[in-house]
């Protein structure tokens, strides 16, 4: 797309709101292509990969306009292959970034040229796409393909290192996962995984979904909930973030090209 | 033999469990809590904000007296004190500390499937990206990026300021035209051909005829690389360059290429100093290539592409297909500053630019679109977050400024994407992302000079979100905002 930016929205703006601030310009070394993005409510920052510069870029809370990065983790002992997506771990103060067989896990602080403190795998088939971090329960969910269009969470201790193997995995048919384009979320106080599913058209499909599954749960288990799909409003969703303070979730979806904000008090 | 654990020492592992339990809860509760609520605790209690938990009270566990609580491992405790207080927990198995969710009846899911978003940020107008004339027949076409099409009016629309917005003559868009994010548009002046770039979406260069509308599928697909950006048209050597923002290349095609068929040029290197490029534009009259680079750039090595893989991640078998993210050397990610790098027409693999146009004078800032007057010898930037459009000589090489720039409230110039110069009428056409208009201009204006016409998508003053392809929101709760990438 055409213009790089990361918009800030009041929460309830609808339609056609302009953003109340937006970062974007030289300075911000931001590219297109942002496919992640966390903010810490403790430390009052948010950070995005850069896709193209192998790079996280951290930002104050309230940046605004053409504003350079506080902090960049970017250098050859950083490992960062082209990451596209980054979860935050606010309670232990950790950066988590997937790529494809590891997942790289960066102090929540660090700043240049620095190696990961800790990285699970590598790990043949791992195909780490998506993660997040579930501080109670200690455990760390890795979402990714499960062979083909299928899709399947790998739930590991959330230290793990190295090639081990998942403490339990839920995939199958009956789960309905599929494609994972943008964050998940873990919702750890309800032990619930809440994830974007993409169907395989191009463009966009009657029966995207967003789901809600049991964290819990093994093998074959089909989500607890489901929004869209076939034919109710999404068409192909990319991401999802929580806002547990007014219990909603909030989803972008690449078709429809939009930001949705679903009132979703049972899940939290 | 059984160990016996003395009554006290007991009691002081409970102590113990319990202040880490607390703890525990509190971190929590840090991160769940809305930030002002504790804040206001933490003022109320006399306590100062550290930036880091703190144990803020001490309080009987509801149910703990009572065995009401939930099953409860502590998974980053000693093995003995977890023995204490749980049965042995089957390999691999952990208990939940958190209470399951009570199963939902179908009634309760299926209101949760159907349930409609109470608010969806969305810019319902159209959001022009790029521009191109067709002067044989008197039209403008712009590609939207906001509801996906291409749309063509007369060349000389002029929106009234008391008009809601100015409707196209033609527009194509749905799902057969394979339109989506069109970044770039160039028009085949002799036959009014439309040729539009996706950039990131669904890997298509489409082409339609001039009166092509509605949901028709293109007359012709060339399958491109991923993250195609910028076209330009070479019409004396019938050769179709592009832009590849992620692979730091410039791909060349036969014009009339179709379907899966090559490239038959590449230009991709450490010595280009492509860094990803945007814009540009073929002065077919000296012989030169101009390309607009951001500055991100990774190191690549065709010898770690995975064989066993296809398409992004492992080998594409076509001649003069770019080195992508498969072949991205990991950790070699930089920062270029960004610049305007001029090459001969016909520049192939890893050569160095003729010259580059970079520096703090040049007022570079995301410099996107490109287009030449051949007959002035100048070179028009469509400078995106520079809310404005540079001007400099072709010739120009180093750090210096631009000769002239359009700028400033009267010239309606934000967030500029797609810049044309119109030969015939010597004018110089703006497509502003930024607020859904299309301006245009002497091709000699400068400064904040008033368009000669605007065309205009939406009713005045509408919020623009500029939202694209966004991936991945986030909540700010300390603001209540929610950010969203591009």
């Amino acid at each position: 797309m055409s213009h790089p930016q990361i918009a800030i929205f009041a929460r309830l703006a609808d339609g056609n709101a302009a953003p109340v601030r937006a970062i974007a310009g030289q300075k911000t070394l931001l590219t297109r292509s942002t496919h992640g993005i966390a903010y810490d409510h403790i430390r009052d920052v948010f950070m995005v990969p850069n896709f193209y510069a192998q790079a996280i870029q951290v930002f104050r809370g309230d940046a605004d306009g053409e504003v350079a990065p506080l902090r960049i983790i970017q250098g050859p002992l950083t490992r960062l292959h082209n990451p596209d997506k980054l979860m935050l771990d606010v309670v232990n103060n950790e950066i988590l970034i997937p790529q494809r067989d590891h997942v790289l896990v960066f102090d929540g602080n660090a700043e240049g040229n620095v190696a990961p403190k800790r990285v699970l795998g590598p790990r043949p088939g791992l195909g780490a796409l998506v993660v997040d971090a579930d501080p109670i329960h200690d455990l760390l969910v890795v979402a990714g393909a499960g062979g083909g269009y299928t899709g399947r969470f790998q739930i590991f201790d959330r230290t793990a290192s190295g090639n081990v193997e998942p403490k339990w995995v839920i995939a199958g048919p009956n789960t309905q996962l599929q494609r994972f384009m943008g964050p998940i979320a873990v919702q750890p106080t309800r032990g619930l995984i809440v994830a974007g599913i993409r169907t395989n058209e191009e463009l966009g499909g009657p029966d995207n979904f967003v789901g809600v599954w049991n964290l819990f749960a093994r093998g074959d288990a089909p989500p607890i909930y489901r929004i869209g799909g076939p034919n109710v409003l999404l068409e192909q969703v990319r991401g999802i973030t929580l806002n547990p303070k007014h219990k909603e979730l909030i989803v972008t979806d690449k078709r429809i090209n939009g930001v949705m904000t679903y009132y979703f008090p049972e899940i939290f | 033999m059984t160990t016996r654990i003395p009554i006290d020492s007991r009691k002081a592992r409970v102590v113990a469990l319990a202040a880490v339990l607390i703890v525990a809860a509190g971190i929590v509760w840090l991160r769940y809590v809305p930030l002002g609520e504790m804040q206001a605790n933490a003022i109320r209690a006399g306590r100062r904000p550290t930036g880091a938990p703190q144990l803020v009270s001490v309080h009987t566990i509801p149910g703990w007296a009572e065995g009401e609580m939930c099953e409860w491992v502590p998974a980053s405790a000693g093995s003995s004190l977890v023995s204490m207080f749980t049965e042995p927990q089957a390999q691999g198995v952990p208990a939940r500390r958190v209470p399951a969710p009570p199963a939902p009846t179908p009634e309760e899911v299926a209101a949760v499937n159907g349930r409609a978003p109470v608010r969806m940020i969305k810019d319902h107008y159209p959001s022009y990206s790029a521009v191109a004339v067709d002067l044989k027949n008197d039209e403008v076409i712009m590609t939207d990026e906001s509801t996906f099409s291409i749309l063509t009016y007369e060349r000389t629309t002029n929106t009234p300021p008391s008009a809601a917005f100015s409707e196209p003559k033609r527009k194509i868009f749905g799902h057969n035209t394979w339109i989506e994010y069109q970044c770039g548009v160039y028009v085949d002046q002799a036959t009014g051909d439309i040729y539009a770039v996706n950039n990131d979406t669904v890997d298509r260069l489409v082409v339609f005829s001039r009166n092509a509308k509605g949901d028709v599928p293109p007359d012709r697909i060339i399958h491109t690389p991923h993250t195609t950006y910028g076209i330009a048209v070479d019409e004396p050597h019938q050769e179709l360059f592009l832009t590849v923002q992620e692979a730091a290349a410039v791909t060349v095609y036969r014009k009339h290429a179709a379907e899966d068929e090559p490239p038959i040029r590449l230009l991709q290197g450490e010595k280009t100093l492509l860094a990803d490029p945007h814009g540009i534009a073929v002065d077919s009259t000296r012989d030169l290539l101009f390309v607009s680079n951001f500055g991100a750039a990774t190191e690549k090595d065709s010898a770690i592409i995975d064989p066993r893989g296809q398409g992004y991640f492992g080998a594409v078998d076509k001649p003069n297909w770019p080195l992508a993210r498969n072949a991205a050397i990991p950790g070699s990610g930089k920062f270029l500053p960004p610049s305007i790098t001029v090459y001969p027409r016909d520049a192939e693999g890893d050569v160095a630019p003729v010259r580059r146009i970079e520096g703090p004078r040049t007022q570079l800032n995301w410099p996107t679109a490109l287009t030449v007057d051949p007959k002035r010898g100048e070179i028009f930037v469509a400078n995106d977050t520079g809310d404005s459009v540079l001007v400099f000589d072709v010739t120009a090489d180093g750090d210096v400024p631009p000769k002239r720039v359009i700028k400033g409230p009267r010239s309606m110039i934000k967030s500029p994407t797609g810049v044309f110069y119109d030969w015939e009428h010597d004018e110089l056409w703006v497509a502003n992302f930024g607020n859904h208009t299309a301006t245009v201009y002497p091709a000699t204006a400068s400064g904040d000079a008033a368009p000669l016409r605007v065309v205009r998508s939406a009713p005045l003053n509408t919020g623009t979100p500029n939202i694209g392809n966004a991936y991945a929101p986030a909540y700010d709760s300390k603001r209540d905002q929610i950010l969203v990438p591009n």
